[in-house]
């Protein structure tokens, strides 16, 4: 009896197996424990912080060191960290490049350097070996010239090729946009390495590897007494630079969008990032309910607003993503992808329309469950590697998170609610001061203007750096010059030249400058006498700003806030090499540095462009290829460790009684903008500088 | 003292090689699907793949592309699962997925809380069962497919050179056309060659269920029996497709029978004499998926071509054919592989790259597949470099592996190499999953992942000069030259 029920009970059961519900989604079965294995932590006496991560899946073991110091601007040595790193495994002072990599294949082992750590991998029973290796490298690294060369040489070529990866383009400009004057808005160019010299490296070697305040982090198939064992014998007796701390800048935060336009003749697809600096540091309370918000905008999987818009809805690309970057020292946001050309516009705008919209509005609550869910999610498959424990801990002392931070994890992403996200949302994003970063064909151009704020789309090149699309001048520096003097004074020959330069006694200009901001106009006037006296004054109504006077010999400024100076002997010195009516004429006999540095259309205008260094700044005029008349002046100063740039723009030259003078000028310093009008023009008046100047 | 026992711990393992031990359950359903199950509980997750066995080497030539086309299109729901919904179930119970796709197969997985296991099987049996296979999908994913290729072939630099090496080296094998296909195929296909190619090759028995993870192996089999299970077999499948995709009309005129005569609820339980008769007899109708031939065939002479693409360095690309990746030369050929190209001690990087300073980069791979391998010799060259030059380095590199024997040295490290490589390729469960399935389906063994090392250690040194002769036929040959666009 009892064995037909069971075969019944069993037959039911089949049947019930065979009509299986499929409209009726699988509910989950009971939420899964997460262990979260915790990690040790000793230090050393000289200075090394050790995490221990144990992990016995895997006969392997993994080490990786990182220098405790911060990052450094290069400046004209971009890339110098990088650099440094490729080098260190280029020799030791007892192996060679060849050995060493004979030694480290011979294991099986990964052993990698970069400008500020080292990694080594390799199976269990190697690792002694691997250990003297990677220690070998650490401290004995001895940069060969040969090979310094060698990789400089191959670097420079692969800097070659970054003009034709759009994606590497996109990333430079990024990174030169958001981070301007701060080492990450460093992008090495092949002018910075060819500035780099051994001494640089192996200065940087000393300052950036060294135990002080480094840490140490090895996972993998090692116990406590091994790691301390290993650790002591490797790493014990090494001494080094203390530490480097600076504190970093934030970013390059705007008013408005910026487009930023670099091309890439022959693209299919542009690449396309908005992006913007964020002010937040590693650690910070909203750290975890930021990255929710990047997560629901564009930040993983194919659920994410960005993703669901462009790429399934309107099938502009293949992937559409945000980033959240938080570092210690600078954070950026940036969302975008590749578009085929004809969309590219069309794509920019529903980005930025996501921007806005999750500004806005908060998000719903499927979004909020959604994106949770898969970051819980996310963060129960990241602790399968044992690399994440690891850098759990080393994140907790690094940044000083609470001890059960990692612990409470899963709690604090429950805790966040649609308010949060709206708020991190109108506190760190932004639809309108954005950089709107393109890669791609030239013929896109046209209807990328309406992006940007002020109009005037900005081009760089494959590195970042302000595009010069410079062609060999077909005339040297003097013929310039000539012919310069010879438009300016609407001369027909050199000897007609000489009487109209030598007839010049004089003149004075006055001209009234405005921008919007300010309520009133500027008068600004200025004198000049020959031989080479000069001298300039501007005022807004009753009141003096600033006046300037040379004569030759001696000289001064005078400006409100700080009163009259006497030029230095440096500054007269820079004077002397251009002065006159025409400066250009006297460089040769004056001193000045000038060279033609070829032709260069800007503004859509091509130009010879002549540089000039008369000590205290470097100056790029550019002077009409058509007229020869000057179009444009852009001088770099540097004071202290700022560079002041100053250009003037000139437009519409006039005939004033055998001379040509420009009736319109825009002159730029750093953010403000001034446009000028010429009001009156004398040439060789009466009464040049006035009694009471 | 310390001292002493580390040295002594280290020296025990030193000599010993080993390899870490993978448990599995295998089995078969009676629709013909395999089930492979590998159960771990280091961390609450659990990978859940499907492998089926087509890929662009099964397409119509006049249709290619399609294989990865579906890859993309199983992803727009089922009867079940609407538009986009797939993605957002696995990712809104903390779950990721995605697919890819080769010459010889398409694959899918999520990797999800382990909670997750039982939505894990419902959402790919419903992949398998009944997926929308619409013209609104359709239409949507040919845009995605097409700026996939943009972006990782025609803008990428070098990109298509895996396209051109193929078309040249198999000329009488479907490998002649890359996976990412014809977009002009993609554009002429109607919505019925969709569903005949789901219909052909989408089906239990030409599927690979592999579950890696923080499962329970007997509840795992209980549900599969009821996802998969109640999956019909043989052409049954596709008759149960049309009764849920056709008008009454149109499936009368196929089959003859009615629709109302069959039970919506469990159509495979239809009581209707006419239902119940077309039921079995459908069945009883295998499956069968026409199988494309090995190819050994060579390269007839030396083939040279030029490229032009929009990059700033010259390339070279060196194209050999190779034996399908279950020969048993494949593992010297792997060795050899090492010894010219693995690391920066070998003699690929270290003769051309850094001595003669010829490359920006230059190396060498195998690409095994199924009916066929290729071997590749690539370099990036400066522009004062001859890109004959670079050639000749290669040859010479090659007339060397083909008379001399390598040094015991490097046969060491190209062991030690593998060794090292086999233990890290099952640290994660999805690698676990995956690595079972490609074992089963290509050799017919999925115990091969724990005897790989000793496939690798029976190689000799004369094995790999052997086959560096055998293989690297420098008069059977493809050489492409990629050279800057004019601008």
């Amino acid at each position: 009896m009892k064995t037909i029920i069971l075969t019944l009970a069993l037959a039911s059961a089949a049947l019930a197996q065979a009509q299986i519900d499929r409209s009726k989604r699988p509910d989950a079965a009971a939420a899964p424990k997460i262990n979260i294995p915790a990690s040790q932590v000793f230090t050393t006496a000289n200075g090394i912080t050790v995490i221990l991560s144990e992990n016995h899946k895997i006969p392997k073991v993994s080490i990786e060191y990182s220098s405790g110091s911060s990052p450094k601007l290069l400046t004209d040595k971009a890339g110098l960290d990088d650099f440094t790193g490729e080098l260190l495994m280029t020799g030791t002072q007892t192996r060679s490049k060849d050995q060493l990599d004979r030694e480290i294949d011979f294991i099986g082992a990964n052993l990698s350097a970069g400008g500020d750590g080292m990694y080594l991998n390799c199976l269990t029973k190697h690792l002694d070996k691997g250990l003297e290796l990677m220690t070998d490298v650490l401290f004995n690294a001895s940069f060969p010239e040969s090979e310094i060369e060698r990789l400089r040489k191959q670097n420079l070529s692969g800097l070659q090729s970054t003009k034709a990866d759009a994606g590497q383009m996109a990333k430079n400009a990024t990174k030169k946009v958001n981070f301007p004057g701060h080492p990450y808005g460093e992008v090495m160019t092949e002018e910075s390495l060819k500035n780099i010299t051994r001494a640089d490296i192996i200065a940087h070697y000393k300052a950036n590897f060294s135990p002080a305040g480094s840490y140490l982090v090895i996972v993998g198939d090692i116990n406590r007494v091994q790691a301390e064992a290993l650790v002591n014998r490797y790493f014990g007796a090494w001494q080094g630079a203390p530490a480097y701390n600076a504190t970093l800048g934030k970013g390059q935060f705007d008013k408005g969008n910026r487009v930023i336009f670099v091309k890439k003749p022959g693209a299919v697809q542009s690449v396309v990032y908005v992006t913007f600096p964020i002010d937040i540091k590693t650690g910070d309370k909203n750290q975890l309910p930021l990255t929710v918000l990047n997560g629901i905008l564009g930040g993983g999987g194919f659920g994410t607003r960005l993703m669901q818009n462009l790429r399934e809805d309107k099938a502009f690309t293949y992937g559409c993503y945000s980033s959240l970057n938080i570092t210690e020292n600078g954070s950026w946001m940036s969302a975008g992808g590749n578009f085929k050309n004809a969309v590219t516009d069309s794509a920019i705008t529903e980005i930025l329309k996501e921007f806005s919209n999750i500004i806005a509005a908060a998000v719903t609550d499927e979004e909020m469950a959604l994106t949770k869910n898969n970051m819980a999610g996310g963060f129960a498959r990241s602790l399968e590697s044992p690399q994440t424990m690891a850098r759990f801990a080393l994140n907790t002392i690094k940044y000083k998170l609470a001890p059960d931070y990692y612990q409470n994890y899963l709690q604090r992403l429950e805790s966040i609610t649609k308010e949060d996200i709206l708020r991190m949302a109108q506190q760190y994003f932004t639809a309108t001061n954005c950089h709107i970063i393109v890669v791609g064909n030239e013929e896109i151009l046209p209807k990328l203007l309406p992006f940007d704020a002020d109009g005037r789309i900005e081009k760089l090149d494959a590195f970042g750096n302000e595009l010069k699309d410079i062609k060999p001048a077909d005339i040297d520096a003097q013929t310039l010059i000539n012919r310069y003097a010879m438009a300016l004074t609407a001369s027909k020959n050199t000897k007609e030249l000489g009487k109209k330069v030598k007839a010049l006694k004089s003149y004075v200009r006055v001209s009234e400058l405005s921008n919007g901001q300010m309520p009133f106009a500027l008068t600004s006037t200025d004198y000049f006498w020959a031989p080479t006296n000069e001298a300039s004054k501007m005022e807004m109504p009753g009141m003096v700003l600033q006046k300037s006077y040379f004569d030759g010999k001696s000289g001064y400024n005078f400006s409100m806030q700080g009163g009259r100076e006497d030029l230095s002997a440096e500054q007269l010195a820079a004077k002397m090499k251009a002065s006159g009516f025409i400066p250009e004429l006297g460089y040769m006999l004056n001193g000045m540095t000038f060279e033609i540095k070829g032709i260069e259309t800007i503004d859509d205008k091509a130009c010879y462009l002549l540089y000039t260094n008369d000590g205290t700044a470097e100056s790029f005029d550019y002077y009409d290829a058509a007229t020869y008349l000057k179009y444009k002046t852009i001088s770099v100063r540097k004071e202290g460790e700022q560079t002041i740039e100053t250009s003037i723009t000139y437009d519409d030259y006039q005939n004033i009684d055998g001379y040509l003078f420009a009736q319109k000028y825009i002159i730029n310093m750093g953010k403000m903008s001034f446009n000028a009008v010429v009001k009156s023009i004398q040439v060789n008046p009466k009464e040049v500088l006035p009694k009471d100047f | 003292m310390k001292k002493t026992l580390l040295i002594g711990l280290f020296l025990s393992s030193l000599t010993s090689w080993s390899q870490q031990k993978i448990t599995y359950v295998a089995y078969d359903l009676p629709n013909g699907l395999h089930v492979i199950l590998h159960e771990e509980h280091a961390t609450p997750i659990v990978a859940v793949s499907v492998l089926y066995h087509v890929g662009s080497k099964n397409e119509n030539p006049n249709r290619t592309g399609f294989a990865h086309f579906f890859e993309h299109l199983l992803f727009e729901g089922s009867a079940n699962i609407g538009r986009g919904e797939y993605s957002e179930l696995v990712e809104k119970n903390g779950g990721t997925l995605n697919a890819n796709t080769s010459q010889d197969r398409t694959y899918y997985y999520e990797i999800l809380p382990s909670n997750q296991t039982e939505l894990g099987l419902w959402l790919e049996s419903e992949r398998m069962l009944h997926a929308k296979v619409d013209i609104k999908g359709i239409e949507t994913q040919r845009s995605v497919v097409k700026e996939e290729k943009r972006q990782r072939v025609d803008n990428q630099p070098y990109g298509s050179f895996f396209t051109e090496i193929f078309k040249r080296v198999f000329i009488n094998h479907p490998y002649n056309w890359a996976p990412i296909g014809s977009m002009e195929h993609l554009d002429a296909a109607q919505e019925e060659d969709y569903i005949n190619f789901y219909k052909t090759f989408y089906v239990p028995s030409n599927a690979t269920l592999s579950i890696a993870g923080d499962i329970d192996i007997d509840q795992t089999k209980k549900w599969i029996d009821q996802y998969f299970g109640s999956i019909p077999k043989g052409q049954a499948i596709n008759l149960y497709r049309d009764f849920v995709s056709l008008s009454d009309d149109a499936f009368k005129a196929r089959y003859q029978v009615d629709k109302s005569k069959f039970d919506a609820k469990n159509f495979l339980a239809s009581s209707q004499p006419d239902a119940k008769k077309l039921i079995a007899t459908y069945l009883a109708k295998p499956c069968s998926i026409e199988r494309t031939q090995k190819d050994s065939s060579p390269i007839i002479g030396q083939i040279k071509d030029t490229i032009y693409d929009n990059i700033q360095l010259p390339g070279i690309f060196i194209g050999y054919k190779m034996p399908a990746q279950t020969h048993p030369d494949t593992y010297a050929l792997e060795f050899l592989n090492e010894v010219l190209s693995g690391g920066s001690s070998s003699r690929i990087n270290k003769e051309i790259v850094e001595k003669r300073e010829l490359a920006q980069y230059a190396f060498s791979f195998n690409y095994g597949l199924e009916d066929a391998g290729i071997g590749i010799f690539a370099a990036i060259i400066p522009q004062e470099v001859a890109l004959d030059t670079v050639l000749n380095a290669f040859d010479a590199q090659l007339a060397r592996v083909k008379t001399e024997l390598i040094s015991e040295e490097e046969f060491q490290k190209v062991r030690n190499k593998f060794e090292n490589d086999i233990a890290s390729s099952n640290s994660s469960i999805a690698g676990i999953a995956e690595n079972l399935a490609d074992n089963h389906v290509y050799y017919g063994d999925a115990s091969r992942v724990n005897t790989l090392l000793d496939n690798y250690l029976k190689v000799s040194r004369e094995d790999i000069l052997r086959v560096a002769k055998t293989y690297l036929n420098q008069d059977a040959r493809v050489i492409l030259y990629y050279l800057p666009k004019e601008k």
